[in-house]
């Protein structure tokens, strides 16, 4: 699956992974506020990419799998740019492309160098709803495993039609609305399994964490530091 | 359709995340009102089926297929504010992991699809319980109208200048795929219906069917309103000539154009935008410290 492997690569270790979560959040927000508001031209973007492809190299993250995996904003982007470019600004157009994609890598580096579980309990403590963090957590866990049986279904459901048989459209709408029904009752039951095996285990409403990490002077230096490179970073792109 | 970073104005961007956040806030309170601890688990579950319920290739037209977006389907099933709320954490998984939409412009999808869009299917399974297949098509069509002619908007207001034809185009495609949405929603609900009806409950009897009528009013009135100055943007223009919009501000803004009134010019900016973002993040910790503490209390 696609996200496996950034999941692998949040569990890594170096200089940015063990930074706490909240000092990553706010300097990737930074640098997306300090880039969203830098001019509207493609060199713009150019001192945030920077910033960012040095925090991948510093992070030991793999240049260009990460360079790939945040290509996928740019059919949206490149469409946008495109009208931008037919309304007689090629500039705008191209500004739209490079700093969204660098926008992308910047949320890219942040998931890839923070473990799912310590972002979201950051963004807890940062003020997010806790119900809203609960459901993010369960939901985050339980992707994976409810894709891969909508994919077991999809496969099994080919491998019975075959992938040139004719139905009517109708018919093949209904097939499908049964489909969905079928992975919803499988998604049900298994989370009123969950449901009973966690309220076995004790739950009455919180995840605990076994890794407690506290804000340490170090990561306020970083954050620090952070948000003065994004301002930084801004400066230079105001510069013609 | 989920609106990447960059594209929207520091202006709309800001604000609706301003709106957002204590709207979240409020939305998570009400649903946690009704809800048993023990439940939490369940609703994480059906935010991956959603996600999953993506996979899934409905056949329209010659050779295209779509899929459930599940704004309206998770109305039907969980009730308005617990919907709203795992429609929250999917656009945040998909803006955090999967890069589907920007973090900056969070508020603005969460909007758009969480709150304006559930909200929009709603108000049709509100109003015409009675009638399920009528209510349940509404609310999957509205709540695809809805969502996309809000962010058609925001895009148009940001000055993403579209040629008048191509926003025709995309008010029509967006169109067809609410009715599309509409009746995936329907033919769903009535599957899932069949496996086992205690599943989806009886239509939501809270809330007054007369505030119910209004919203359902203003809902319709917004949709054709955005498609219309969608498919017109030149129109609305002029009414706002008309109107002398800009003449009179009847308050001046500390940050009027996003930038400091005083320090380095090329400070005033970025600082205006980081400085908001933290106004927006104090404000929906405030919202969720004061709403907490009267439920407590």
């Amino acid at each position: 699956m696609h996200h496996v492997v950034v999941e692998q690569w949040s569990r890594r270790r170096s200089f940015l992974h063990v930074r706490d979560a909240r000092a990553k959040l706010l300097v990737a927000l930074a640098l997306l506020a300090a880039l969203a508001t830098a001019p509207a031209s493609p060199i713009s973007a150019v001192p945030f990419a920077f910033l960012v492809l040095t925090g991948i190299a510093a992070a030991r993250l793999p240049m260009a799998s990460m360079l790939r995996k945040a290509a996928v904003v740019l059919p949206f982007s490149l469409l946008f740019a495109l009208v931008e470019w037919a309304a007689g600004q090629p500039m705008a157009g191209m500004a739209l492309l490079a700093k969204s994609y660098v926008s992308a890598l910047t949320v890219l580096l942040l998931v890839a160098s923070t473990p799912q579980p310590l972002l979201l309990s950051g963004m807890e403590s940062l003020g997010a709803p806790r119900l809203l963090v609960l459901m993010a957590q369960t939901l985050y866990r339980y992707l994976f495993v409810i894709s891969e049986q909508a994919q077991h279904m999809r496969l099994a459901a080919s491998c019975r039609q075959g992938s040139g048989a004719r139905r009517s459209r109708a018919r093949a709408f209904q097939a499908a609305a049964g489909a969905l029904a079928i992975l919803f009752a499988r998604s049900y039951s298994r989370a009123e399994g969950i449901q009973r095996a966690m309220a076995a285990r004790g739950f009455t409403g919180d995840f605990h964490s076994l890794q407690r990490r506290s804000f340490n002077s170090r990561d306020t230096v970083f954050a620090c530091a952070g948000a003065a490179l994004a301002v930084l970073a801004h400066l230079v792109a105001r510069r013609p | 359709m989920h609106i990447p970073d960059n594209f929207l104005s520091t202006r709309v961007w800001l604000t609706l995340d301003g709106v957002a956040a204590p709207a979240v806030a409020w939305v998570a309170r009400r649903a946690h009102k009704g809800l048993d601890e023990a439940r939490i688990p369940l609703l994480g579950v059906l935010g991956a089926f959603v996600f999953a319920a993506q996979m899934v290739n409905f056949p329209v037209g010659v050779g295209t297929s779509a899929h459930l977006v599940g704004g309206a389907l998770l109305t039907a099933i969980l009730g308005p504010a617990p919907a709203a709320l795992v429609m929250t954490a999917i656009i945040a998984t998909q803006a955090f992991v999967f890069q589907d939409g920007g973090v900056l412009a969070l508020g603005a999808n969460v909007f758009n699809m969480a709150l304006a869009g559930v909200l929009a299917a709603w108000v049709p399974l509100r109003l015409f319980s009675g009638r399920r297949r009528v209510s349940l098509f509404l609310a999957g069509f509205l709540s695809v109208a809805m969502s996309a002619g809000l962010a058609l908007a925001e895009l148009t207001i940001s000055g993403i200048r579209m040629p008048p034809r191509l926003l025709a185009l995309s008010a029509g495609l967006f169109a067809i795929g609410a009715i599309v949405e509409g009746m995936i929603t329907l033919a769903a609900v009535r599957a899932i219906e069949r496996l086992n009806p205690r599943w989806i409950g009886p239509a939501p009897a809270n809330g007054s069917r007369a505030w119910a009528a209004i919203a359902f009013a203003a809902v319709l009135v917004v949709v054709v309103g955005l498609f219309a100055a969608s498919g017109a943007p030149d129109g609305v223009m002029q009414i706002g000539q008309w109107a002398d919009l800009h003449a009179r501000p009847v308050w001046a803004a500390p940050m009027a154009d996003y930038s400091l009134p005083a320090g380095p010019l090329w400070l005033r900016r970025p600082a205006a935008a980081m400085l908001g973002l933290g106004l927006v993040g104090g404000s929906a910790v405030a919202a969720s410290y004061f709403l907490l503490r009267r439920r407590s209390s």
